[in-house]
């Protein structure tokens, strides 16, 4: 049999219109979350701008409540450096060699993971340094609006926490096999971390006391076609509708809130990797990438979430 | 095109309209309750799944007026299912399912209409982590496990559950359209009958794919009806109609069991809905030579 398109006879649409008040609702089924293109986030004409060059391995990207881009030579460099709003570069901190994760916390102090010194620290407004854990192989970081860091340990597959009393303890191990890069969500709870060695970036529920429970392989990266399995998922930023920003070495992939790949921007520099990703600059509307020794950055019509500034619930892209 | 329809509706003209609007699709006869015919009973439940570690989700079963235990009930799973099991809303199942059982169209059929899963908030103010996207549009069999290893041994302590699969049917909108789809793809043992409406074959999370599968994959003993509509979705994922139309090609080329039912409708349920009960009539059109 076939079927056809149904005949649509008077005594139904009547039948129908009685129950119409109550149609909408009784449709209203899940069907689509919202739907994120690039073109909600890209700004027509603007594409990659060269922020800084000449470095060895820029890394550690991020920002203040100014919108000042903060980063690390952590390869080549001995300090950390600042672009401000004008794009002056300057030393920030000297003296501070082997940076591959900074991040402000809501204290006004810059905590960083110091991976050629295998510790991680924290700057305070003199920029006096004070050592935060010691003998650990810290990758990449995240601080909480309540003070929770959590630090990302790539060689041996952990995600740690450093509480706000200065206590460490291990919040996931063996889940992400080389976790890297590291976000949290707009609303502060779920942080997620991107594999290096595998194609997945992990969705981790933080509990009320500060632990990691129900990881799920939420976000799919793209993958290079000779090694599909692995993505090289590096540093990550969300921004205030809810999305994922996450370095790979097919560029830079874009996640809605749901998990969903809204696209890859590749890599400005195709001959490096992107490592580092943070919004920065005037509204933190810039979205600013670690391509090797250069910095680039685009307009975009989005902003970056700050962590420092609060968990608050994401944002609907207006029409 | 808006105010021409203004200009017919002023004058009261009432004219056969060339298209269906999508409001047009409005569920039929089979879909209201019916004087002497026995309902069935709706219950409602809660699940938390392992498969999907954390999630919380409701899940309602329909057990016919007809099934008296003396043998198994075909099963009908419904993705998003809270939107198929209201009364009121475009699909009635429970509804429909007492009408074309009572009317012996289609065998006695228990209803399974699970909603995707949540991992709720640990804190207040903070959001639920939404699991349907990962549950529904990843190509894997994880979701046939939850049904198969979790809901169905569930359901079955309270009612007998056919194990043929040729009598148990996936069905779902949209990306749960793409999820009845993949549960039967990956394990027909368990389920080989599937209806999807407005069907997510899109690049969600890849399952753009499936037509080209379908051509170079030994096929597999299903039966798949979809319906989509001319104005669906055209987004970043990719384009619905065209979708629906490569996967009906793709089902034609393999030889499979198929049909589409192409209308003029939107991303709703609405198509899918007015048309629900002959769906089911084509679906188990041979049910009498079927061993529950």
């Amino acid at each position: 049999m076939t079927l056809t398109k149904p005949s649509l006879p008077m005594h139904h649409t009547l039948l129908s219109l009685s129950v119409a008040s109550g149609l909408a609702a009784s449709l209203a089924l899940p069907l689509a979350a919202q739907d994120m293109p690039l073109s909600q986030i890209l700004v027509e004409d603007a594409g990659w701008e060269l922020v800084v060059e000449g470095y060895e391995f820029t890394d550690g990207l991020t920002t203040d409540a100014e919108g000042n881009l903060y980063f690390s030579d952590v390869k080549g460099g001995n300090a950390v450096f600042k672009v401000d709003l004008e794009g002056k570069v300057s030393e920030f901190i000297p003296n501070a060699a082997g940076i591959s994760g900074l991040k402000w916390g809501a204290d006004g102090r810059l905590y960083a993971c110091v991976s050629k010194e295998q510790r991680v620290v924290v700057f305070d407004k003199d920029k006096a340094v004070t050592e935060l854990a010691k003998e650990v192989r810290p990758n990449d970081l995240v601080v909480t609006h309540d003070g929770n860091l959590y630090f990302t340990m790539t060689p041996t597959s952990e995600i740690r926490r450093i509480d706000p009393a200065g206590k460490m303890t291990i919040v996931s191990a063996g889940v992400v096999g080389k976790p890297n890069g590291i976000a949290l969500s707009r609303d502060q709870g779920t942080l997620a971390v991107s594999d290096h060695g595998g194609k997945f970036v992990w969705a981790f529920r933080i509990e009320a006391d500060g632990s990691l429970a129900h990881p799920g392989n939420y976000m799919t990266l793209v993958t290079p076609a000779e090694t599909p399995e692995v993505g090289k998922g590096d540093g990550m930023t969300t921004d205030v509708h809810g999305r994922y920003y996450v370095t790979s070495a097919e560029g830079l992939q874009i996640f809605d809130p749901t998990g969903r790949l809204c696209g890859v921007l590749p890599a400005p520099d195709p001959t490096l990797p992107v490592v580092s990703t943070c919004f920065a600059g005037p509204g933190h509307a810039w979205l600013h990438v670690g391509n090797g020794g250069k910095i680039w950055r685009r307009k975009t019509q989005t902003s970056g979430a700050l962590a420092f500034a609060g968990p608050q619930a994401s944002e609907v892209v207006p029409k | 095109m808006k105010f021409a329809l203004l200009l017919t509706a002023a004058f009261g003209l009432l004219t056969t309209p060339l298209f269906a609007a999508d409001e047009d699709y409005v569920p039929g006869p089979d879909a209201m309750v019916k004087e002497g015919v026995p309902q069935g009973k709706v219950t409602q439940h809660q699940w938390k799944s392992t498969i999907f570690p954390g999630t919380e989700r409701d899940y309602w079963v329909y057990v016919p007026a007809q099934y008296d235990g003396s043998k198994p009930a075909c099963v009908l799973v419904c993705f998003d299912g809270g939107g198929f099991v209201k009364a009121d809303g475009a699909f009635r199942v429970p509804t429909v399912l007492d009408n074309l059982i009572h009317a012996g169209d289609i065998p006695v059929t228990v209803g399974i209409f699970i909603n995707p899963g949540v991992i709720p908030a640990a804190k207040e103010g903070q959001e639920a982590r939404k699991n349907r996207s990962f549950e529904y549009d990843t190509l894997s069999d994880q979701n046939a496990r939850f049904l198969i290893e979790e809901i169905l041994p569930e359901v079955g302590k309270s009612v007998k559950l056919s194990a043929n699969p040729d009598c148990r049917v996936t069905c779902g909108n949209s990306s749960g359209g793409i999820a009845a789809f993949t549960v039967a793809w990956e394990r027909p043992d368990a389920f080989r009958k599937v209806i999807s409406h407005i069907g997510s074959f899109t690049n969600i999370r890849g399952g753009h794919v499936y037509p080209a599968l379908i051509r170079k994959t030994e096929p597999k003993p299903l039966r798949v009806f979809l319906q989509e509509g001319e104005n669906d979705l055209d987004n970043l994922h990719g384009n619905w109609p065209l979708a629906n139309l490569q996967m009906e090609a793709a089902l034609k080329f393999a030889k499979y069991d198929h049909q589409l039912i192409m209308g003029t409708g939107k991303h709703s349920g609405r198509h899918g809905g007015a048309i629900f009960p002959e769906t089911l009539r084509w679906i188990w059109r041979d049910w009498k030579t079927l061993q529950p």
